[in-house]
């Protein structure tokens, strides 16, 4: 266990040093994608003024919510973007070289590759989540929930998409359909969550974990809601347990192949 | 008659293509479906909310407008920026600045042949959900709705490509386009109606959306309000405008990259 953390913070060292070789570029990219997530704030904030609040939410709740879309999905992303990259590794065989290593295969596999844009998401969601901490004028007790709740909604994004992902195994375009259940999972995390109510709050929160990675995270802060809070961790902790299991049974429908188009 | 059977020939060989990866297609329908289908159930939910009517609109009004922003966006004219960024960085460009056809058609036409399917197909789906769900707004019961809704369609494709190929002629002179990209592809959704309809912006932002390329590339979205039949001449006048203006802004700027593009060997 702790020589496979070891060896992804390693990997993940190396591949942040490869990224930042470009230093204009990759300060281009990371700045260009924070100034990019501004819009979404905006949209929603307008939205709040033209139809007034929904169910409580407020334009500090918007900031905060983009705070941990934003945190999940670059951080993610950033550390574990190979995890995206599975359907291509799967499709042209390219996985034959991490089945080969003695090292965790899912650590193996996530960490090969680094998305440079996702860097500015992480820095614009920590920037987000702190203004929102101003905002709402938390105190310790909620500075601590965000604290845990950040690190639960970015073990469910990586959760889901490791979920997600794996399903490229099963199919032979298994890119674009992972693709196609990617954006079903997390462009509901982006809206006003205040919108969410009864089934549709259901669906998305156990089915579909969407609002698990901000929506409720936001309302335990706010509310200081100790079992808003607890749901998320729990869910967090089933989410990662399912994810394995789900990725250890998909790569078993891998059919190692190559370039000369033997096997698959 | 060359320039014709471009047309079709690249126009035939994106729909083949998409044809063979029938998942392309299921991609494009859950990304609409999410997208559209989610805001409307939320919208619905605020209107039921707000007594049926917000801001002097009708939540019908509002899902026909947002329909139309989602299945224009289905049709990706947008992508022709990243392909043609691909294009210069895998050094494909100097294959297909080579060959005796214009690259700027090749890339336009390719796009709408690989969006044309999708966009339809999300389109016919996408109105009958809604004609049998929300109903038709009165508006769309005129005779002159049809065809200015054509007319409409046509200039915001050719600003749309203006638009984006602009985008992408950067990646001659810029490394990674990407940043910029983002950025105009989020004028384009704010200003576009996409996350919350053009009726509801507020006066200044309305203003921008209008007078703007980005705007004014998804006027689409305007279609769907009554007073769509009084404005249209003027939205489409503007539209003109800025066909024209991006339009010789793509051609000076495609004369100087080509400039910049060493064929075999300079």
């Amino acid at each position: 266990m702790m020589n496979d953390l070891s060896f992804a913070l390693y990997a993940i060292k190396k591949n942040i040093q490869a990224s930042a070789e470009l230093r204009t570029s990759f300060l281009t990219i990371v700045i260009g994608m924070m100034i990019n997530n501004v819009a979404f704030i905006l949209l929603w904030i307008f939205f709040i003024k033209a139809v007034g609040e929904i169910g409580g939410w407020t334009p500090a709740d918007i900031v905060g919510l983009n705070g941990f879309a934003a945190l999940t999905y670059g951080l993610a992303f950033s550390t574990f973007y190979g995890i995206r990259k599975m359907p291509d590794y799967a499709a042209t065989g390219a996985f034959d070289r991490f089945m080969l290593s003695p090292k965790n295969l899912l650590v193996r596999v996530s960490t090969s590759a680094f998305s440079t844009s996702a860097v500015g998401d992480v820095l614009f969601g920590a920037l987000c989540l702190t203004i929102f901490s101003f905002l709402i004028h938390a105190n310790a007790i909620q500075l601590a929930i965000l604290l845990v709740l950040a690190f639960a909604a970015c073990l469910v994004f990586i959760s889901t998409i490791i979920i997600i992902y794996s399903i490229g195994f099963l199919f032979t375009d298994g890119n674009n359909v992972s693709e196609g259940i990617f954006q079903l999972f997390f462009t509901p995390a982006m809206f006003d969550g205040g919108a969410y109510q009864g089934g549709m709050r259901l669906i998305f929160t156990f089915i579909i974990p969407s609002l698990v990675i901000g929506t409720l995270p936001v309302e335990a802060i706010k509310d200081t809601s100790f079992a808003k809070a607890a749901l998320v961790v729990a869910l967090s902790i089933i989410w990662f347990l399912l994810s394995v299991l789900i990725f250890n049974r998909s790569v078993k429908k891998y059919e190692s192949s190559n370039f000369m188009t033997f096997g698959n | 008659m060359s320039e014709l059977r471009l047309v079709r020939t690249t126009t035939k060989l994106r729909i083949k293509e998409l044809l063979h990866y029938p998942s392309r297609f299921f991609t494009d329908i859950v990304i609409f479906a999410t997208r559209c289908g989610i805001l409307l159930v939320l919208y619905s939910f605020v209107f039921k909310l707000r007594g049926g009517m917000i801001g002097g609109t009708t939540f019908q009004a509002v899902a026909w407008s947002m329909f139309f922003y989602f299945a224009f966006m289905t049709f990706r004219l947008r992508d022709i920026s990243r392909e043609m960024m691909v294009d210069v960085q895998t050094g494909q460009i100097e294959i297909l600045m080579s060959k005796p056809i214009s690259y700027l058609s090749y890339k336009a036409w390719g796009r709408i042949g690989a969006g044309i399917i999708p966009m339809l197909t999300v389109g016919i789906l996408g109105a009958t959900a809604l004609t049998l769900t929300v109903g038709v707004p009165p508006l769309m019961h005129s005779a002159a709705f049809l065809p200015t809704l054509a007319l409409v369609f046509a200039g915001s494709c050719l600003l749309t490509i203006a638009v984006y190929t602009i985008v992408g002629l950067l990646s001659f002179w810029i490394e990674d386009i990407n940043p910029i990209f983002w950025m105009v592809d989020k004028a384009v959704m704010m200003l576009g109606g996409s996350y919350l309809p053009v009726a509801l912006f507020p006066a200044l932002m309305y203003k921008i959306a209008v007078y703007s390329p980005f705007g004014a590339s998804q006027f689409l979205s305007h279609t769907a309000y009554a007073k769509w039949l009084n404005e249209w001449p003027i939205l489409v006048g503007i539209q003109a405008v800025w066909i024209a203006l991006l339009g010789i802004a793509v051609l000076v700027m495609y004369k100087y990259a080509r400039q910049t593009v060493s064929i075999n060997g300079g």
